[in-house]
């Protein structure tokens, strides 16, 4: 089913928690609502679950009006950061609870439910915990009995509370991976909101990320990363290196694709780590600055080296890979040249993209 | 971490001698208080009421007007306590699950019982329903009888234990917080099906601990039962005012006989708070709770 979100706003006395986000989420979709806490990803999940009510705007389920339809009403399967299963009830009692309290002439047999609980039950694997109650089962175990119960009605839309957030790493880990794996079995279109920016690069088809209620974009994982639309975005994706500096010549006459922007206007340039290249020879065309290794990180597959620019200090965080690290040699207080091999410029105040572009020097 | 700030396990699991005898000291005085003011208080109730032997005692306690008191505060108990649970219940469920404005007057209100004497509230309810009280005439019109009869009696009790469920369930409700109904509503329940099959198990045990205190309370009332009954021997009084009007007609026997009763209702009362607060954890969760948070 899909879900059409048309101009949400939702005001909490003088904190704007949702301002004018509109966005579309494909049949059988998986979508990250991502931001940081207080970014109102979590007020646009339970507005589309119906927990709240907008401001403004309008819910669409499957093109059908429902802002003003009951949680109860709108089919929907609904996972709780800290789990709420019912504590007095055991595993499957909680898992059937969706199905019981289901009026009588929609309501399946004692039959059917028992068979319904247990093949649910067997797709969480948490089947042989069946008598159990949830506070014998871990947290994991906890959230899987979660996702079990909301999929017992079969909902045509699964919503997701940062599910994995009160878990440690490893579990983290497994349990979006298995999740991931069991939304492409059942196909339910599906609204993850979270804060962990791998996460949700890593499960979902599409991700919308949210800054102070406004959407600032929405994409697949690869385009997010690659052509972040701000600062914001691009900050809030990870590791980047700032540069502030105006630019020397107007851009549009540079002849580089897509550029735009005065000569001696302000700006900001963001480069990625990686995107930094070192070396102990100077480039040939001669653009790069040399910088000095602070510190060198090498416990991963990268080897990351936190630099400071000769000159004014600034700290900068280069990575590059492991063999090329071992040629160079590399130790800490060695002088060496770096440059970016591309960078994304946006004005001062970063409301607009200058040029994104793929070669060129600062 | 050196070795030289780590403190000997042994100094931490051993106290010194000096602390060990201020123990001793301490758990002495608190003993022999306990037994001075409340063990041998409560034993005398029982020695007083034994005294004559226990045929006197069973005659006592089989008097008419006894037994009448002993039924009276029987039902009182029987109409308060179920009013209570009722009236706990709703506020406890809109202190603990909604926001509204007045939310912290009502709070303050639910504790007024607590804060007043209960002979003032005693007072309050015969300016209000009394003969010459607001509503007097009127119910006197319709021959209604609050006053020096039994709704009187009904109503300052309602009165006085109306704190204790409430009192009970808002904290509880608080730290169990409201993710479990949420869960339940977008599962499809309704708001009946929500109470009963959620709300409900799982305030059970504070529920019955709160009104278990009630029932203590509204069986042992004095002060605002005794200005609006009346004190019509057979008819309104409870056993608290039987107590005290054979005590002033220096009947000791009788009035300890009767007074055991209040005793022994008081007894079973803590046990059975006992056994409630071992078996679900109430107290121990709230405990916990209040620890994480």
């Amino acid at each position: 089913m899909s879900i059409q979100v048309e101009h949400i706003s939702k005001q909490y006395g003088s904190f704007t928690a949702l301002a004018d986000v509109s966005l579309t989420i494909g049949n059988g979709e998986l979508l990250a609502l991502l931001g940081p806490s207080g970014s109102g990803k979590t007020t646009l999940l339970r507005i589309i679950a119906g927990l709240e009510s907008p401001d403004e705007g309008s819910i669409l389920l499957h093109g059908e009006e429902s802002t003003q339809h009951s949680a109860s009403r709108r089919g929907i399967g609904f996972v709780f950061q800290h789990y709420a299963l019912f504590r007095h009830m055991t595993i499957s009692e909680n898992v059937a609870f969706g199905l019981r309290v289901q009026s009588r002439q929609t309501r399946p047999s004692r039959r059917d439910i028992r068979e319904r609980v247990l093949e649910l039950l067997r797709l969480v694997q948490l089947d042989s915990y069946a008598k159990m109650y949830p506070e014998q089962l871990s947290g994991g175990q906890r959230q899987r009995v979660a996702l079990a119960r909301a999929l017992a009605t079969k909902p045509r839309v699964l919503l997701l509370d940062e599910p994995f957030s009160a878990l440690d790493a490893k579990v983290r880990k497994e349990l979006r991976e298995w999740m991931r794996s069991i939304h492409d079995e059942l196909g339910v279109t599906t609204v993850l909101v979270t804060h962990d920016q791998e996460e949700a690069l890593e499960v979902a088809d599409r991700v919308a990320i949210l800054n102070r209620g406004r959407l600032e974009q929405i994409g697949t994982p690869q385009t997010i990363y690659d052509n972040p639309a701000s600062p914001f975005v691009y900050n809030f994706l990870g590791n980047v290196n700032l540069f502030h500096g105006r630019l020397l010549a107007d851009l549009s006459s540079q002849g580089r694709g897509g550029g735009e922007g005065e000569a001696n206007q302000a700006a900001v340039g963001f480069v990625r780590p990686h995107e930094l290249e070192v070396s102990r020879d100077l480039p040939r065309d001669g653009k790069a600055v040399v910088a000095s290794i602070v510190r060198i990180h090498s416990a991963g597959p990268q080897v990351r080296l936190e630099l400071s620019i000769a000159g004014n200090g600034r700290p900068v965080t280069a990575e590059l890979g492991r063999k090329r690290f071992e040629e160079m040699a590399l130790v800490p207080g060695d002088n060496i040249f770096v440059w970016p091999q591309s960078i994304r410029l946006f004005d001062d105040d970063g409301a607009r993209a200058l040029l994104l572009d793929q070669g060129a020097g600062i | 971490m050196s070795s030289r700030f780590a403190i000997p396990s042994s100094a931490l699991l051993q106290p010194s001698i000096q602390q060990r005898v201020g123990r001793v000291v301490l758990i002495t005085a608190a003993l022999l208080f306990l037994a001075l003011f409340l063990v041998l208080p409560v034993a005398a109730v029982f020695a007083q009421a034994l005294s004559q032997g226990l045929k006197m005692y069973r005659d006592s306690v089989r008097q008419e007007d006894v037994l009448s008191a002993l039924r009276l505060t029987g039902l009182v108990a029987c109409i308060a306590v179920p009013l209570n649970m009722l009236f706990g219940i709703a506020a406890s469920w809109a202190i603990a699950r909604f926001e509204f404005h007045g939310k912290s007057l009502l709070i303050t209100l639910i504790d007024v019982p607590l804060a007043v004497s209960p002979v003032v509230a005693g007072l309050m309810y015969v300016e209000v329903f009394g003969l010459h009280g607001w509503l007097g005439p009127w119910l006197s019109e319709h021959n209604l009888h609050v006053i020096f009869a039994v709704p009187g009696i009904v109503l300052a009790t309602v009165f006085v234990t109306f704190p204790f469920v409430a009192r009970e369930l808002i904290p509880f409700m608080q730290a169990q917080g409201s993710d479990e109904e949420v869960a339940a509503v977008v599962l499809g329940a309704n708001g009946w099906s929500v109470f009963w099959r959620i709300t409900l198990p799982n305030i059970k045990w504070a529920l019955l601990y709160g009104t278990i205190l009630a029932a203590s309370r509204s069986i042992g009332e004095f002060g605002a039962v005794s200005v609006v009954s009346g004190h019509i021997r057979g008819q309104t009084t409870t056993l608290p005012l039987q107590v005290e009007m054979l005590y002033n007609e220096y009947n000791f026997t009788a009035a300890f006989a009767a007074a055991s009763l209040l005793t022994l209702a008081a007894i079973v009362t803590l046990v059975l708070k006992k056994i409630i607060e071992v078996t679900s954890g109430v107290h121990q969760h709230m405990e916990e709770k209040e620890v994480k948070s």
